[in-house]
């Protein structure tokens, strides 16, 4: 049987003989066998330190209540759920989740909005004050965000936003970052697309409705991840203007446990609960993620 | 010089009054968005650090008052120092680790791409995840202390050491950043020409030489680009020391945005923080200038 299979892109060329082969320099793409298991053993050394506390953070929080010393504590038993049980169930941690979810979903939608309606007028239109504008943007992303946090944050409680949602989510759609890589993607789209629907007609917010919101898909997504990211994962903005147990998200509620001395099981079980999205998020998305980086340079 | 892309290659023409209308609106939600809380909060953030604003109180100007306080101040030189000692050490070892594995993952071999995306994973790990593990793997008699112990060096907890915090704080930011500046590096190295690299093996270079003389001069400028990153990443270190260290021991690991975020928050002087601000403001501003003199003279 097995003989009759050939490999189906057999190369055509007579095999090389011995001689040539050794004779044949090292040529780049073409790896030696010690450059491969050196570089294999490198790879698997990083990727188990890498991965270990993951590792860690997982088989830790199935450990029941008590004392558990290291190295033992790594083996998977004794198993339990019980920290699972305390952390959902006495805890806020699936009111956090809500707030976390509420925090990073509604601002994905008014991000993408807003930032493509903007960008496409940068990179599609003309009118007066246009550079000014740009050039005011690109300024303002050399501020670091700790400076623009304080006046930020006395507007919202002049507003009575604290612990409030919009207090939370307006503030983060101001995201230059956003109109600059729509405005650089929509701009490489040919014009005569626009054109044509411009001539039959269409109104402009149709015009972007139908025709500019399909064509920037791809950058709605690879942005949509990230925005995604930022927000699940912000932990500063979230601790100053939402301070109550109520208005928590994971990441400062969890911070928040660890500053009660929560046991360490729960402590855990609290973040895997926590990572679980953003890890199937990764797993999904992990082309956008990291595509992302590679064509745009968009911050992890 | 500026040619934004709308207006390229088309009959120069005033916009109609409808069709510059029609645009503002489309501009006009982000602009309202981005004025006040960006463009003004900007300003405000600056004009704040020359004020002695809390919240509910008299506000007034005071002139250099904060920034002499600031001066005065050991708590700001100490978290200065920290976060000065903190970048430096972190910058150069999260590059290091990600060019070492950008050369490694270089290849489409099999596997390389599975490799590539567990080296990213810790980057879409929130830091306060990270930060609850690691002060287990840094705990007295944890992983951490027990390897350690097993060579020879300090086995007790890192993280309650006075000089010994920072590094294991660095090794915790180095693994969860490096992974972003291996896909950068990455993406560049796809574009360097392969004639490159043939070229130098048929002069036979090593690869060292070739490492040395054909890849590294190429990665340049990525390597300004992560640099830079890195570098305002570094500076702004917040989120893992809160949860590891709380600043401590003795605010040997307290750093100038916990300074920030304590002086605003927890004592709300609103002026005084802003003043830290700008600080960390004109920080960034020199140490960008520095290194595109240097790392990035050449572009």
């Amino acid at each position: 049987m097995t003989d009759t299979i050939t490999p189906p892109a057999a190369p055509a060329a007579e095999p090389a003989s011995r001689r040539d082969r050794i004779r044949r320099p090292y040529r780049a793409g073409h790896a030696s066998r010690g450059w491969v298991v050196g570089r294999t053993a490198l790879l698997v050394v990083g990727a188990v330190v890498t991965l270990f506390p993951f590792y860690a953070m997982v088989v830790l929080s199935f450990k029941p209540t008590g004392p558990v010393t290291f190295p033992d504590s790594l083996l998977p038993w004794p198993f339990s759920p019980e920290a699972y049980d305390q952390v959902i169930g006495a805890k806020s941690v699936l009111r956090w989740m809500w707030n976390t979810v509420v925090y990073s979903v509604v601002s994905v939608v008014g991000v993408l909005l807003f930032a493509s309606m903007a960008g496409y007028a940068f990179a599609k239109k003309r009118f007066p004050g246009k550079e000014t504008m740009f050039w005011s943007f690109l300024a303002m992303l050399m501020v670091p965000y700790h400076v623009t946090m304080i006046p930020t944050f006395i507007i919202i409680s002049e507003l009575n936003g604290v612990d409030t949602y919009w207090g939370m989510i307006v503030p983060t759609l101001a995201n230059a970052q956003a109109v600059f890589l729509m405005r650089q993607f929509i701009a490489s789209l040919p014009d005569s697309l626009f054109e044509a629907a411009r001539l039959d007609g269409c109104s402009e917010w149709r015009v972007y409705v139908s025709i500019v919101l399909p064509l920037i898909k791809p950058i709605l997504a690879t942005l949509g991840v990230f925005v995604f990211l930022w927000h699940w994962n912000d932990f500063l903005w979230p601790l100053i203007v939402g301070q109550s147990l109520d208005m928590r998200t994971l990441t400062t509620g969890i911070a928040s446990l660890q500053q009660e001395n929560v046991a360490l099981n729960m402590l855990l079980a609290g973040s895997v609960v926590a990572f679980v999205p953003i890890f199937m998020a990764y797993l999904i998305g992990q082309r956008h993620f990291q595509e992302g980086v590679s064509t745009t340079g968009i911050k992890g | 010089m500026v040619a934004l892309p709308g207006s390229r290659g088309r009959r120069v023409r005033r916009p109609s009054a409808r069709e510059a209308g029609t645009a503002l609106l489309f501009v006009l939600p982000f602009l309202l968005l981005f004025a006040v809380f960006r463009f003004g909060p900007a300003i405000a953030g600056v004009v704040l650090g020359f004020t002695d604003y809390t919240i509910g109180g008299e506000t007034g100007f005071v002139g250099l008052e904060n920034f002499r306080r600031l001066v005065d101040d050991p708590t700001f030189w100490s978290a200065l120092r920290v976060t000065a000692v903190f970048t430096v050490l972190s910058v150069p070892l999260s590059m290091l680790a990600s060019l070492g594995m950008a050369m490694l993952t270089r290849r489409a071999f099999r596997g390389a791409k599975l490799f590539r995306s567990i080296f990213f994973l810790p980057v879409v790990t929130s830091l306060v995840l990270a930060g609850v593990v690691f002060t287990w793997v840094f705990a007295e008699g944890g992983p951490w202390s027990r390897a350690m112990g097993a060579i020879g060096l300090p086995a007790g907890s890192w993280l309650a050491d006075s000089v010994l915090v920072i590094p294991a704080l660095v090794l915790v930011s180095v693994w969860s950043r490096f992974g972003y500046g291996m896909l950068i590096l990455l993406a560049r190295m796809q574009d360097i020409p392969a004639e490159l690299e043939e070229a130098a093996l048929t002069d036979g270079a090593s690869a060292w030489q070739r490492f040395r003389y054909v890849t590294l001069p190429q990665l340049r400028p990525a390597l300004f680009f992560v640099a830079i990153i890195e570098t305002t990443v570094s500076f702004q270190v917040f989120d893992m020391i809160y949860v590891m260290t709380g600043g401590g021991p003795v605010r040997s690991s307290y750093s100038l945005v916990y300074l920030l975020y304590d002086q605003g928050f927890k004592y709300f002087d609103l002026g005084y923080a802003s003043a830290v601000g700008v600080a960390l403001f004109v920080m960034t501003i020199i140490v960008a200038l520095i290194q595109r003199l240097t790392l990035g003279r050449e572009e």
